[in-house]
């Protein structure tokens, strides 16, 4: 890690001077309470003063809702293409959450089996963090997901007067060398740095009690009135997933083109917690209940890769206590896991 | 491009339709190379895709030791399983594959006794080990093979069944649900004729594959005669699209059935409360 600080007045020329050279993509206001990461243009359009978290998780830029992964045209012979669109491109903004939950799915899509569509885009974005205060509903500092110590090129942390600067790539040193007037970081400005970490550490008002989820779940999982209560008012939407930086799910469908002979394999996001997700052919249904589609998803968020990758599975951005419209609340229900099993 | 979601193209060599609902499918590359590389084992699965209609796993269902071609035993039941029915010889396919780690113990099971189970189509994914088995017989000592179908026409493999019957060394017991005039076997689920079973558990591999309601009760059977955990197989179903551990349908708690099985020890799953 290298450690700068770029003064205040030097921020702007920085961004604009990426702006102008590189696909950029930013946090933007699209009305008075979504903000989203979207292409920009122009460098006044950035705005980082946002105080729920953007809608759409960073992932989409890799990750997208739709994407095709194979065309083919079976005209007279059968002829398969793979082709992957990667540019570079900058995204700029995410904070210490989702620079962790694109580093889970980093550690996800390079299980065992690497998947290129995610790696062509994901090896082409050059990721500038943002240090922001925490939102009423994150809780990363629960998971430990509230600092990122890696997953970005550049990470800043605005220190009033001037820009703690973390360089953690090769690119973004050159990024900065290229762009940035920098100076080295002073022991004043380290102490400045802690000060800042320490604050925002204090200033996290959802916790949750996660100690000995892992244990605390395997008999919690059969308590069904401790289930049909939390699940009660779930309508299997599936808006926790599709706002979730980490969620990785998905389905793949054919689609024909109309003249019947080229067509595209897609896939596209899905989620655990609508009710066709564990059908199959013939009709049976693994998870055919709403409360077992809960119990999956905390599950899979809090358990299932603390064994797989000794992480969790979630970065406790808070998007999908925002989001649910029956206000399922994740922090409550981990804590009332723990009220449960320790009464 | 290859990624992890390219299929290699393989044609429909054979159609063979068994019953009403089940055809058996001999398929091979077209390409040698792709061919020559697919190894299977006994348990695996390929993910197959009727261009234009969809890709979905299917157990492969035959032996192993033959590489020229590979055959899979599908029921007309979903959209993909339609469209591959309604395909002739000669149409081609793409395939991916094989896939899981979690395969039948064919070579732990050396040296022991083999009970099998295998309820409906279950007995399909079970071909692959069975008529490996039989490739190395001595290696194995008593077999038993219980085997239900739901009425005498939904009986699959009639002409192995009756092979096996034929043979001194190994146990067949056929059972059906709903009996015809014609029928003189057993009548009744597979569960029932596991108190027959004569075998020492601490030498027995169990291997079970069938419906997914069917699971619990054989477990609960085998229980009853103190066959443990570590000695029984399963072989599980569930909804996969991608094979490789990423679109996630398939987790079972902790596991995946795609590349953690699709075959687990009672053990491996005996601490996730959906698996069986």
């Amino acid at each position: 890690m290298i450690y700068k600080i770029l003064d205040k007045e030097d921020y702007n020329d920085f961004l604009k001077k990426l702006v102008e050279n590189y696909d950029f993509y930013g946090p933007v206001k699209k009305d008075a309470a979504v903000h989203d990461f979207q292409k920009i243009n122009d460098v006044e359009k950035i705005d980082v003063d946002f105080k729920r978290t953007t809608v759409a998780p960073a992932k989409k830029l890799i990750y997208p809702p739709e994407e095709t992964i194979l065309s083919y045209d079976i005209s007279d012979d059968i002829e398969i293409r793979s082709e992957v669109q990667a540019d570079e491109k900058i995204l700029f903004g995410i904070d210490a959450c989702d620079v962790n939950g694109l580093a889970f799915l980093d550690k996800f899509f390079s299980d065992e089996f690497v998947d290129d569509f995610y790696f062509q885009k994901r090896n082409k974005l050059i990721i500038i963090g943002l240090d922001r205060m925490p939102t009423e509903t994150n809780f990363s500092l629960s998971l430990g997901k509230e600092y990122a110590r890696e997953g970005f090129d550049i990470f800043l942390t605005d220190l009033k007067d001037r820009y703690f600067v973390r360089i953690g790539t090769e690119k973004g040193n050159n990024l900065i060398n290229k762009y940035a007037k920098t100076r080295d970081a002073s022991e004043n400005d380290f102490a400045d740095y802690d000060g800042y970490m320490d604050n925002y550490r204090k200033s996290f008002k959802a916790k949750a009690d996660i100690s000995n989820f892992y244990d605390n779940f395997e008999i919690i999982y059969d308590n069904d009135k401790f289930w049909s209560k939390t699940a009660k008012d779930c309508f299997s939407c599936g808006s926790c997933c599709l706002v979730c930086p980490t969620c990785f799910c998905f389905n793949v469908r054919d689609d024909m083109e109309i003249n019947l002979k080229k067509g595209n394999k897609i896939r596209e996001w899905d989620s655990c917690m609508i009710p066709d997700y564990g059908l199959v052919a013939g009709g049976h249904n693994f998870r055919k209940d709403k409360e077992n589609r809960l119990k999956q998803r905390y599950r899979c968020k809090l358990k299932t890769f603390v064994q797989k990758f000794d992480t969790y599975a979630c970065v406790g951005c808070g998007r999908c206590i925002e989001t649910c419209m029956a206000k399922i609340n994740i922090v409550d229900d981990i804590n009332s896991v723990k009220k449960e099993v320790s009464v | 491009m290859h990624t992890i979601y390219t299929p290699d193209i393989a044609r429909i060599t054979r159609i063979e339709t068994v019953t009403t609902n089940e055809k058996i499918f001999d398929i091979s590359f077209i390409e040698k190379e792709a061919q020559k590389k697919f190894n299977f084992l006994p348990g695996q699965f390929v993910e197959l895709t009727v261009f234009g209609v969809g890709e979905a796993p299917f157990s492969i269902t035959s032996n192993p030791n033959n590489k020229e071609k590979f055959q899979l035993c599908i029921r007309s039941v979903g959209s993909v399983s339609q469209a591959i029915h309604n395909l002739k010889e000669g149409a081609k396919v793409g395939i991916r594959g094989p896939f899981g780690k979690g395969t039948f113990p064919y070579e732990a099971a050396k040296g022991h006794n083999v009970l099998v189970v295998a309820g409906g189509l279950g007995l399909a994914p079970l071909m692959s080990f069975l008529t490996y088995m039989f490739d190395y017989r001595e290696e194995y000592k008593n077999i038993m093979i219980i085997y239900g179908a739901v009425n005498p026409g939904n009986i699959l493999y009639k002409n192995e069944i009756s092979y096996w019957s034929s043979r001194e060394d190994v146990k067949v017991c056929v059972t059906v649900d709903n009996p015809d005039d014609k029928w003189t076997g057993e009548i009744g689920v597979c569960t029932k004729l596991i108190p027959r079973v004569d075998f020492k558990p601490e030498d027995t591999y169990t291997i079970v594959c069938g419906p997914p309601v069917m699971y619990k009760y054989v477990v609960q059977e085998l229980e009853k005669k103190n066959f443990t955990d570590d000695k029984i197989f399963l072989s599980l179903e569930r909804r996969m699209e991608c094979g490789v551990g990423k679109c996630n349908h398939c987790h079972i708690g902790n596991k995946l059935a795609c590349v953690d099985g699709p075959v687990f020890s009672l053990w491996e799953i005996r601490d996730l409360k959906e698996a069986i």
